[in-house]
């Protein structure tokens, strides 16, 4: 990078040499370590998920053995769940963005930032050592059920361990967060205009705190079992799997919110910069956050209606279930609303976010569809629920991800990447992923059981399309790295604002400067999203 | 959870005194030895006993929290965000409890 | 360009009221973390009442009694020691966090003798003895072991906060207009108590 001698100081130049990254506390350098180590682990889950399609190409034995079959998906799990998705956009864009749009120069707590990627990476070294060491990585997925977890001879307790750092490392990230919207904001900034992002964050984070402790006891239970014999969850000794199951979804299932919230926070970014144009019903999406993050914490259950659970039981569940669809409605409402009347200009980040409304209706509605009880004692257990929660979490979270990546990728690095490739890129993993993850939620209705190795011959065609479609996401995947790495390369230089965008992280340099601003942010008059120049009504 | 900007509040730092702290020791003493009591002579009264003993434990909590931990005298969010978690966790003990009596 | 302008609002700033919202929210985290051992001790209880009211008659109520007594002792000197130190009495607040070292040390050595106890009766998980039992007395074991463990453990750490801040106060860097950390780790011996608080009658006193 020798023309960055020609350029001011910022974040990026200010120091140089490994161990400037290595011992950072600046946040912005945190939040590219994150960047990095979580696209590794994730392109290390796609390979994962590929060799499943792949072995799932034809019925019956193709590439791998039915317990290593077992091994991959529990580690595709691991990974993506705890590697990638839960800390993905908060710690990247989070850590990234959230102090600049709060117009102050880091987080509450640098050094416990820098701690918690060190945590991260210890987390991730584990549940990657299983690969060398011990057993073989774990086969029981990625739930890590009782009592089949308690008896595998694979390695679950590294696995567990990992899962138990990375849940501290995710929780010491929340608490930074909420300090630093408490104490941090920028004089005049109060909770009602803030940025969306620090919103969706800010509901984030509490989950984090108040749900991850819960898992993190748990798992610990299950290495007290394997190692010492604490037989908490071993029916044979009169404890009791179902009492597992209760623990594992109290925390798991807030953390499909940890995972979702963000990405409709990074939407509610995208829509009104590229709608030139005040968002509708600030307030609602703002609050909406606050309940999805609130109801989310009582509909654990509805992971185990099948597990005995009486039907008073599992009405109260399901009933809660549907009140979440409420909030979430109401974001899509107010994003589409948004987008009417307002001057749009189709960007790459736009057609992610659009990509995200699209995949996360799919994923939504599916989810209330498992919601129900009478049809959920069908579909439990079947592709049905694998096709979900990827539309939910790729096709939601993952999209925003890819989004989020595209829209401050300038700001990021100053410079911009080519905007045709990346609309191809869009396209590809758009036509990709549905192709994948379509035939699963039919496949599912068919009867295909998740997690088997093998299944009968009248499946075969819809798995040889999901195989396809597989295909057609990893080159559209590696073509959007190739044009992102090329962007940082060799892209055109851009100046401090390229999207005409008006929340306060458009107001510094692009790269930042090393302290975010070096004249006081102005706070937007009239709230965060009032466009100057948007249409009247 | 909405709006708690604390920013604005006075910066009271309340500092509590030797014998309040003295105080709250002795009641706290007190409190034990009526729990142990009850346990060890009232064995006939079995399950209120266990009531009575939570409900004791509960009252020492919060003598600990409102004094040791100072939260009477800290900004109100401290207890209102403290009586959010209390009452999150109380939700768990009363649906997991709910799904373990409604099994057959 | 102006490398000199910070913000005023910067994150590197000292900030009290930040550093105790954040040491909070840990405490939440903790309450969390043992809630969950509390709901898996409520579910096995209801389910195995009589067992757990058998097992319970293993433990020593009188040095339960004793090591709460210790423990209220210390966190009342704990809380004390703040107030020196508010009132710029760096010495007597040293001295009051060494009592509560002290306190830690009790608890930990009595806690050693009743686990040793336990070990001698062959109640410890694994031994003959204790696989001879009924699942529900298991159980209850096994929870007490695990609950008490784990607050050893905080006891432990704990104290170890409470050290560094001894440290700190020695060489001034915690002081009468400085004292967030001390005022932490008291919190986080308070919650140490807190735990100990429901542990008590829930092991000791169910009969």
């Amino acid at each position: 990078m020798s023309e960055t001698a020609a350029m001011p100081l910022n974040y990026l130049n200010v120091k140089k040499g490994i161990w400037s990254w290595l011992f950072t506390l600046d946040h912005k350098r945190i939040a590219l370590l994150y960047l990095y180590s979580i696209g590794a682990f994730f392109l290390v889950g796609v390979v994962l998920g590929v060799v499943m399609r792949l072995e799932l190409f034809n019925p019956g034995r193709d590439i791998i053995e039915p317990q290593t079959y077992n091994q991959v998906f529990t580690l595709h799990g691991v990974i993506m769940i705890f590697l990638f998705i839960i800390p993905s956009i908060p710690a990247v864009f989070g850590n990234f963005f959230l102090p600049i749009m709060l117009g102050t120069d880091d987080v509450a707590f640098p050094r416990l930032n820098l701690f918690s990627w060190y945590l991260y990476i210890i987390g991730a070294l584990f549940a990657l050592s299983t690969l060398i060491y011990g057993n073989g990585p774990a086969d029981t997925g990625w739930t890590f059920y009782a009592p089949y977890s308690v008896k595998t001879g694979t390695n679950v307790s590294m696995s567990v361990l990992a899962a138990f750092i990375l849940g501290f490392s995710s929780i010491l990230t929340g608490l930074n967060f909420i300090v630093t919207i408490h104490r941090l904001r920028t004089p005049g900034m109060t909770f009602n205009k803030m940025p969306l992002f620090s919103w969706a964050l800010y509901a984030t984070s509490w989950i984090q705190v108040l749900a991850t402790p819960v898992i993190g006891i748990t798992l610990m239970m299950i290495i007290a079992e394997r190692m010492f014999g604490v037989g908490l969850f071993d029916p044979s000794i009169g404890g009791d799997p179902i009492l597992y199951q209760h623990l594992f979804w109290i925390y798991s299932h807030p953390a499909v919110y940890i995972m979702a919230l963000p990405a409709m926070g990074v939407v509610s970014e995208i829509i009104p910069t590229f709608a030139q144009r005040s968002i509708f019903g600030y307030k609602p999406i703002a609050y909406s956050s606050m309940a999805i993050a609130f109801v989310g914490y009582f509909v654990w259950g509805h992971h185990m209606f099948t597990s005995g659970m009486s039907g008073a039981a599992a009405i109260v569940f399901s009933i809660l279930t549907f009140l979440v669809a409420i909030p979430t409605a109401i974001k899509v409402f107010n994003w589409v609303a948004t987008l009417y009347k307002g001057s749009i200009d189709i960007q790459v980040p736009l057609l992610y976010a659009l990509a995200f409304i699209f995949n996360f209706l799919i994923g939504g509605l599916t989810g209330l569809v498992l919601g129900a009880l009478v049809v959920d004692v069908h579909v439990h257990d079947t592709y049905f629920v694998v096709g979900h929660f990827h539309y939910v979490m790729f096709g939601g979270t993952g999209f925003a991800f890819f989004g989020a990546l595209h829209y401050w990728f300038p700001k990021i690095w100053g410079k911009m990447y080519n905007k045709t490739r990346a609309n191809l890129a869009f396209a590809l993993l758009f036509i990709g992923f549905n192709t994948l993850y379509f035939p699963m939620l039919v496949l599912g209705i068919m009867g295909m059981p998740r997690r088997y190795y093998d299944y009968l011959p009248e499946f075969h065609s819809l798995n040889q399309i999901s195989t396809v479609g597989s295909w057609i996401l990893v080159v559209g995947l590696l073509l959007m790295i190739f044009n992102l790495v090329a962007g940082y390369l060799k892209g055109q230089k851009v100046g401090g604002n390229p999207w005409n965008g008006i929340t306060l992280e458009w107001q510094t340099d692009s790269p930042p400067p090393l302290h975010n601003f070096d004249k006081m942010p102005e706070l937007p008059a009239g709230g965060p999203y009032n466009y100057p120049n948007a249409k009247s009504e | 959870m909405s709006n708690k900007d604390h920013n604005s509040e006075p910066h009271a730092e309340h500092i509590s005194s030797y014998r309040e702290h003295f105080g709250t020791w002795v009641g706290l003493i007190l409190l034990t030895m009526m729990t142990v009591f009850i346990s060890v002579f009232g064995a006939d009264l079995r399950t209120l006993s266990v009531a009575t003993a939570l409900l004791i434990a509960s009252v020492k909590a919060l003598v600990v929290g409102y004094y040791f931990m100072h939260l009477k005298y800290d900004p109100a969010i401290y207890r209102i965000m403290m009586g959010i978690v209390m009452a999150l966790f109380t939700v768990f003990l009363v649906m997991v409890i709910f799904d373990y009596l409604t099994r057959n | 360009m102006n490398h000199t302008f910070t913000l005023p609002n910067s994150g590197h700033n000292y900030d009290a009221k930040a550093s105790k919202l954040g040491m909070w929210l840990f405490l939440y985290t903790e309450l969390l973390l043992f809630g969950g051992l509390f709901l898996v001790y409520m579910v096995y209880r209801s389910l195995n009442e009589e067992a757990f009211l058998l097992a319970s008659f293993n433990l020593d109520v009188w040095m339960g009694t004793f090591n709460t007594v210790v423990l209220l002792t210390s966190s009342m000197t704990v809380a004390m020691s703040i107030t020196a130190l508010q009132l710029g009495d760096a010495k007597k607040s040293i001295m009051l966090l060494w009592l509560t070292i002290a306190a830690a040390l009790i608890f930990l050595v009595v806690k050693y003798f009743e686990w040793g106890a336990k070990f001698e009766h062959g109640l410890f998980p694994g031994m003959d003895h204790f696989n001879t039992l009924p699942p529900g007395e298991r159980l209850y074991f096994y929870l007490y072991f695990f609950m008490t463990g784990l607050h050893g453990l905080h006891v432990i750490v704990g104290g170890i906060f409470i050290g560094v801040v001894i440290k700190k106060i020695k060489n001034k860097s915690v002081n009468k207009n400085r004292y967030q950390l001390l005022e932490n780790s008291g919190l986080y011996w308070h919650l140490v108590d807190l735990i100990w608080i429901y542990l008590f009658p829930l092991f000791y006193l169910i009969h």
